[in-house]
């Protein structure tokens, strides 16, 4: 027995296991006293509530809805609502976020100074302050009558920006989108199988040509009858008809979280642009390559190689900052189940529903992110930011 | 832009440098000269607004609404709430003493003659401690001020500085935990931190505020404030774990094994020899780390706090003083910035320090 | 490595030792006795704002609490301790009011809260009498020269695009057989500018916020309510289910001050009303003669002493929202049934 304790790996076990017991015995408590408080508050636990229906309205829906709709229905609403969010932001804080990066690194001090001043400017106050000072912005832009014309087709309003759409069924869109990720992924399937072959690449012609081709005629046939095809905002009376409408709370937390973000990735640009080698530039210009070409070819892609890690954290982190959207009515997921606990009661379950939603949208942001990185990695070039 | 030179320039005169640096081709000429309007109009837009055509008095209000500027005047009457939220009128002295004895700490922390632990927890241990003996009161003939009355600059000072100082303690455990050689205790540590870092503050800010009540035992609840201020901690101690380990990876493992050979024990080689190596290898993420908790302090007005985000809503939710939202807003966005811009600024000075030190 | 492990048992026994200790059963706040808790305590919890809800919940420039709400909180506690200095006004958010009430951060939400049958139902939460009827209101300017709704005819109305106060108004006018044009605004700034710009005739909202806005009007009296009201929201004080002489206590709390109202007692004469009671009510409701107190638990001067200090219905009314306030709201269905209101007091006896 003595030699059993004296045995390094005997003890190491007994301990380990130790642990674990205790942390599966805390678990099991803090269940125990939910359990025991819920009892002592007499209130009804359990997922049934999802089937009920809702009987409160929010602000922005990107699904059709009306207020007898079902628990589960509105949850999922907020997931899409925080996803379109997630992905507009995202989006346009990379376009910003390169510019940025590229202004930072120009020769000219006084115009790398504008970048500079940017991202100081709006990585040093709370996104909060900045979605709230957006959103007075927006909500004060003209009336419909005087909204601000782009060409006629959009239309800047203090009640929304208004957009010409297609009228097409969704299901058509979906189509589309599916056979152009698919397009995608076949691409470098077949041009490994085919070994860069020549009539790889006039496949590859044949397919670009084709696919707008195809994407018409799906269009054409899911067009919604008696409709024309383009449907144009127009003001009718004191606000607009048709088009589509994004609202003022949507579009002052995009802006926001571009800008907020687009100060953040552009630091991350910055970093990767500067971290090219120099001989690797030297290499462009030795071999006759105009500078737009060095850019595009040389500069920018082993830039997005390098920061491609801390752009997947900026972009999780983005993903998150998206909770702020209860701050000016937006009705993001979070504010669906802050709702949702103020009405039904059912902080628990609601608040496992919340977090489980994150993990799995977080989750697969980093999931993409990383797939990427691994298909385009070059190893052992990595820069931190 | 995209151009590089390929020698290391000789060194030029201030004019070489900046007629290279802004009018060296006629495209360059061009981008300077609409930078330059470009600030100029946004620097004369701002003073105009902020200074030239803007009311300063609380008397003067009737005139903001002539005025093309801002209406200070809301500040001068209401600034007492935004600093101070609902600390009673004539103990503002304390929450005053209490904001600079805290910023005071922040700043002496950043000297490098502080820098060893001792020194630093001594410092924080006192600073926090004098902090909260100044707002709490109950000692040296100081009424007590339950933590409900506290708010504005002076809460959101008192979460941040109570986040570092649970936080950092537990990040440096779950740093080494995660860096376990038992399996066991490396995978729970490693789970705990990557499920904490996958949530959004938000989250786990409400979670803590309203479900731990459920979750934990009568006698262990406490107020409000103080579960919020630990979900936090938790959340920072996450963050901050991985960037002490990546501080620790960094480090050559010959190091440790030296301290082997001198016959150190576990805890002299990691609290002599791996922590200040890592601490010195990664202080750019961990400075960048409370930059970011700062800021994200804000948050907390969500869950209910009368930090200083929700005492600037308070400053100008009464009928009087609704219309002037802006100056509010502007107001705190410049305390915030100030605060946020000069930490981050040390964290930048500290990188390139540290970056000329390693060669 | 042993010693690895070793610097871990601190931690694994704490844990240990903290699982135990949720097996005793969680001493929750709420289920039993919540005035024997506030008193052992010596302090009531009662429902604040993180920010402002004018004119219910503000600060004033001086950093205390005031409004409409705060001042039945301060009652509240006075009926209590005799005093509001125990009173601690716990800032929560809209959203966290009934998790809040739930886990014992707060003993009593007063705090605009609609009575609802869901929240009644569901949430595990008892409601009071109604303390305050909030009416959707219209406003429209004075020139107009009258404040009937015929007055309307023909004319515009500007509301909050969504939201139960445009139904309200589209049902009114179509019932009442006024022909008027609607136009919704998303924001309601947006809405309360359209209105002052001369856009439509007159705004439709909740009455509170409507006198908030009328307030930032730039000549608030050049702004009047229609007298009819389209529809009413009770809101109540809410606590927890399973305590009822804490939700009597709230209901008498309020009733006290109506029936001060109703007998013309007020924070200035209540000392002379004690010595020289009119009838057997003030006796009673002022403690001269015993009863009041003790059926709820607590002293016979309780009323006395939220008359004294915190006042009657009208003042309360008149110094947070009527002519003693900013925002001159006329107290219209707020008053007592004897004035024209919804108010009407329980009996004493």
């Amino acid at each position: 027995m003595g030699s059993f304790l004296r045995n390094r790996k005997f003890r190491e076990i007994v301990f380990q296991a130790f642990v674990l017991s205790a942390v599966a015995a805390l678990l099991v408590a803090m269940v125990m006293s939910t359990r025991a408080s819920l009892e002592a508050q007499s209130l009804t636990t359990g997922f049934g509530f999802l089937e009920r229906s809702t009987g409160w309205d929010f602000s922005f829906s990107v699904l059709p809805y009306s207020i007898s709709d079902t628990y589960k229905k509105t949850m999922l609403i907020g997931i899409l609502n925080t996803l379109l969010l997630g992905f507009l932001g995202i989006f346009l804080a990379t376009l910003v976020g390169i510019l940025v990066g590229l202004v930072r690194t120009s020769k000219n001090t006084l115009f790398a100074m504008l970048g500079t001043v940017y991202v100081e400017t709006f990585r040093n106050v709370p996104l909060i302050l900045q979605a709230l000072f957006w959103y007075s912005v927006v909500a004060h832009l003209p009336k419909p009558r005087a909204a601000i014309s782009l060409a006629d087709t959009v239309f800047l309003s203090g009640r929304g920006v208004y957009f010409p759409v297609l009228n097409i069924a969704i299901w058509s869109v979906a189509i589309m989108l599916i056979l152009f990720i698919a397009w995608l992924f076949f691409l470098p399937w077949l041009r490994n199988k085919m070994n860069y072959s020549a009539s790889f690449y006039a496949i590859k012609k044949v397919g670009w040509v084709l696919l707008p081709i195809i994407f018409i005629a799906i269009g054409y046939f899911a067009r919604i009858p008696e409709t024309p095809l383009v449907d144009m905002p127009a003001l009718k009376g004191l606000n607009f008809r048709g088009g589509m409408r994004m609202p003022p709370e949507l579009s002052a937390l995009v802006i926001a979280i571009a800008l907020y973000g687009g100060a953040y990735i552009g630091e991350v640009v910055r970093a990767g642009l500067m971290s090219v080698p120099k001989g690797q530039i030297e290499a462009g210009f030795v071999n006759g390559l105009k500078s737009r070409h060095i850019f595009t070819r040389i500069r920018l892609p082993l830039a997005i190689r390098a920061v491609l890690p801390s752009l997947t954290n900026q972009y999780v982190q983005l993903m998150k900052a998206t909770t702020i959207g209860l701050v000016v009515g937006f009705s993001d997921f979070f504010m669906i189940i802050s709702t949702s606990i103020n009405q039904s009661g059912q902080t628990l379950e609601l608040l496992a529903i919340l977090m489980g939603g994150f993990l799995l949208i977080n989750l697969s942001v980093a999931f993409v992110m990383n797939s990427i990185n691994n298909k385009i990695a070059i190893k052992g070039y990595e820069v931190k930011s | 832009m995209s151009a590089t030179s390929i020698q290391a320039p000789p060194p030029k005169g201030f004019f070489t440098r900046l007629r290279e640096s802004l009018f060296s081709t006629p495209v360059d000429c061009v981008v300077t000269l609409l930078c330059a309007i470009f600030f100029a109009t946004i620097i004369y837009k701002i003073v105009d607004w902020a200074f030239l055509s803007s009311i300063w008095t609380a008397e003067d209000e009737p005139l903001c609404r002539d005025a093309s500027g801002a209406c200070w005047s809301v500040i001068d009457a209401r600034h007492r709430i935004i600093f101070f939220g609902l600390f009673p009128f004539e103990e503002h002295w304390r929450s005053t003493l209490a904001c600079i004895v805290m910023i005071a700490t922040i700043v002496l922390s950043c000297v490098p003659w502080f820098w060893s632990a001792i020194k630093l927890s001594a410092l924080w241990v006192l600073g926090f401690g004098v902090f909260y003996i100044l707002m709490h009161g109950g000692v040296f003939g100081l009424s007590v001020i339950t933590p409900e009355r506290w708010g504005g600059l002076a809460l959101t000072i008192f979460i941040f500085a109570a986040v570092s100082i649970f936080g950092m303690p537990l990040s440096i455990l779950l740093a080494l935990g995660r860096r376990s050689e038992l399996p066991v205790i490396a995978k729970l540590f490693g789970l705990f931190i990557d499920f904490f870092r996958s949530l959004p503050l938000l989250t786990i800010l409400f979670t803590a505020a309203i479900i731990t009540p459920f979750i934990l035992p009568g006698w262990l609840q406490g107020d409000k404030l103080y579960r919020v201020i630990a979900g936090f901690a938790i959340f920072f101690a996450c963050y901050q774990a991985e960037n002490i380990r990546a501080g620790l990876q960094a480090i050559p493992s010959g190091q440790d094994e030296a301290g082997l050979t001198l016959g150190l024990n576990y805890w002299q080689r990691i609290t002599r020899i791996q922590l200040p190596q890592a601490f010195r290898n990664s202080l750019p993420a961990i400075v960048n780390q409370f930059v970011i908790t700062f800021k994200e302090t804000s948050i907390v007005t969500i869950v209910g706090f009368f930090e200083i985000l929700a005492s600037g809503a308070a400053a100008y939710g009464t009928g009087k003083w609704t219309v002037h939202y802006i100056e509010v807003y502007v107001f705190i966005g410049v305390i915030y910035f100030l605060f946020v811009f000069s930490l981050s600024r040390y964290g930048a000075y500290l990188e390139k320090k540290l970056r000329v030190g390693h060669g | 490595m042993i010693r690895n492990s070793i610097r871990l048992i601190p931690t694994a026994l704490t844990s240990c030792l903290l699982g135990l200790s949720f097996a005793s059963t969680a001493a929750f706040a709420g289920n039993g006795d919540t005035l024997k808790a506030v008193q052992d305590r010596g302090s009531l919890l009662c429902s604040g704002h993180n920010g402002s809800f004018p004119p219910f919940v503000q600060v004033t420039d001086d950093n205390k609490w005031s409004g409409y709400d705060i001042d039945y909180c301060r009652a509240m506690a006075v009926a209590i301790f005799g005093t509001d200095e125990k009173l601690k006004v716990v800032p929560i958010s809209w959203a966290q009011r009934f998790p809040s009430l739930q886990s014992g951060d707060v003993d009593i939400i007063i705090k605009a809260t609609g009575w609802t049958m869901g929240r009644d139902t569901e949430l595990g939460i008892q409601f009071s009498r109604p303390y305050f009827v909030g009416a959707t209101q219209i406003m429209m300017p004075k020139e107009l020269g009258s404040t009937a709704a015929e007055t309307l005819e023909g004319g515009s109305l500007c509301a909050n695009a969504g939201t139960s106060t445009e139904r309200l108004a589209a049902n009114f006018f179509k019932s009442a057989g006024i022909e008027i044009e609607m136009i919704t605004f998303e924001k309601s700034e947006e809405t309360r500018e359209a209105y002052f710009a001369g856009r439509c005739d007159s705004l439709v909202g909740w009455g509170p916020n409507l006198a908030v806005t009328r307030q930032s009007a730039e000549n608030p009296d050049d702004h009047v309510m229609m007298d009819t009201a389209l529809a009413l929201e009770p809101e109540s004080a809410a606590m927890r289910q399973g305590d009822d002489n804490w939700v009597d206590i709230a209901n008498w709390m309020f009733a006290a001050t109506w029936i001060a109202e109703a007998n013309g007692i007020t924070s200035a004469n209540v000392d002379e009303m004690k010595a020289n009671p009119a009838d057997s009510t003030v006796e009673k409701l002022l403690g001269v003669s015993p009863g009041i107190g003790e059926r709820l638990g607590l002293s016979d001067d309780w009323a006395y002493n939220v008359i004294k200090q915190v006042g009657n219905s009208a003042e309360i009314f008149d110094r947070n929202i009527g002519d003693g306030s900013v925002y001159k709201l006329e107290r219209g269905l707020n008053a007592l049934w004897s004035d024209g209101g919804v108010i009407v007091p329980m009996i004493l006896d």
